[in-house]
């Protein structure tokens, strides 16, 4: 069983793991898309839904 | 002195011309396993020449039933989805989706993205409120990928992750799934599955849940899973028992090339409750439409009836008559789909 502290620590990495999950991951799918993408998107075309 | 005979010594050893010493055969630690190597290899040869079919995944044992049976369709209000794909290979699109009119939700929007390659599938979602939803398949060998699925809310105890990993072998199936883990106590729920075909036809499966929502708690629940599927796949029966009292029984038939109907009886037989649950539903494709009817053993005749007037725009009138509590509701909703390209 690991010691309170080692708990602590787990709990705060999960905590900053799930943050920068939950604001990072729309960012990153979009990043990876728009440089992978062939022929590459003009960047208007990614935000606006009528462009 | 006896130096100088030394290195010419020394060099005969150390340079053995390869006709001079023969191979020596490999050592003998792996030859102790040879019998058992052997009568495996045997085994999958066997198994091979059995030359079963792969029995599906567990998850999708009543996949063909879902998707005859209404239940899942029912909908309400109107729906728009604004799909842009903005590369075909490697597939790349955005959604922005808006319902409004429902009578049990609020009007909402959502963003979406979805990413894809040959191995690695990308999706995300956020909605007005900023609830995150993850979904990440990663693709390792042909028939093994892992999945990750996440649902992340700033409101504390909203928040879910699944991870699970699907290994589909020649005439099995092996899944495992983690949701919620925790690593500092190892709580949250585990199930592992094994599906195995036993003949062309028949395919046996176990299903194990262990739930561990506190340290000190834990509970094992195995189910068992069957599944007879016809020689040219035109009907499927599937059952799954778990030996505390619940029996789900599934029988799927495809009449027509357009006509498919599906049985589904659940029971619960345990001893504070005991409950029966019959459905008896069919869907019709038709060219422009797809039709679906229900009737269950609770009283409710139900049917769903989507209009596709272009491949972007489509109508959906569903209705649901309850003989038992003499009530009824009408749904009539619009989904369009717009698609950029």
């Amino acid at each position: 069983m690991p010691s309170e502290e080692t708990k602590e620590r787990i709990t705060k990495l999960v905590e900053v793991g799930r943050a920068a999950l939950h604001y990072g991951w729309i960012p990153l799918i979009i990043y990876i898309g728009y440089t992978r993408s062939t022929p590459q998107p003009t960047l208007i075309k990614l935000i606006s839904p009528l462009a | 002195m006896a130096s100088p005979a030394f290195p010419p010594a020394k060099d005969g050893f150390n340079d053995p011309s390869p006709s001079s010493i023969p191979e020596a055969p490999k050592p003998s630690y792996t030859s102790a396993f040879s019998p058992l190597t052997s009568v495996y290899s045997r085994f999958s040869q066997w198994r091979k020449s059995l030359d079963l079919p792969n029995p599906g995944t567990v998850e999708n044992l009543q996949k063909e039933v879902k998707s005859t049976h209404l239940t899942n369709f029912m909908f309400d209000g109107g729906r728009a989805d604004l799909t842009k794909s903005l590369s075909m290979n490697p597939a790349f699109q955005v959604t922005h989706s808006f319902t409004l009119g429902s009578q049990v939700s609020t009007p909402s929007y959502n963003f979406g993205a979805v990413f894809a390659n040959n191995d690695v599938f990308l999706q995300g979602s956020v909605d007005h409120e900023g609830n995150v939803s993850a979904r990440m398949n990663q693709g390792w060998a042909e028939h093994s990928i892992t999945k990750i699925q996440t649902q992340l809310s700033s409101q504390a105890g909203h928040s879910m992750i699944q991870l699970e990993h699907d290994y589909q072998g020649q005439d099995y199936s092996l899944n495992a799934k983690a949701v919620n883990p925790w690593p500092a106590d190892l709580t949250g729920i585990y199930i592992g599955s094994y599906f195995q075909s036993v003949t062309k036809n028949l395919a046996l499966g176990v299903e194990t849940l262990y739930q561990r929502p506190t340290p000190d708690m834990s509970e094992v629940t195995t189910s068992y899973l069957a599944k007879l599927t016809s020689d040219d796949k035109n009907w499927i029966a599937t059952a799954q028992v778990q030996p505390s009292g619940i029996l789900q029984a599934t029988y799927w038939q495809k009449l027509h090339e357009k006509v498919e109907v599906a049985a589904d009886l659940q029971v619960m037989a345990a001893p504070q409750r005991r409950d029966a649950i019959a459905t008896l539903g069919a869907k019709y494709d038709l060219r422009m439409a797809t039709f679906r009817a229900q009737l269950d053993s609770t009283g409710k005749v139900s049917a769903l009836l989507e209009q596709r007037f272009a491949p972007t725009f489509a109508f959906l009138v569903s209705g649901e008559i309850d003989h038992f509590k003499a009530s009824s509701s009408w749904f009539i909703t619009n989904p369009s789909k717009l698609t950029f390209n």
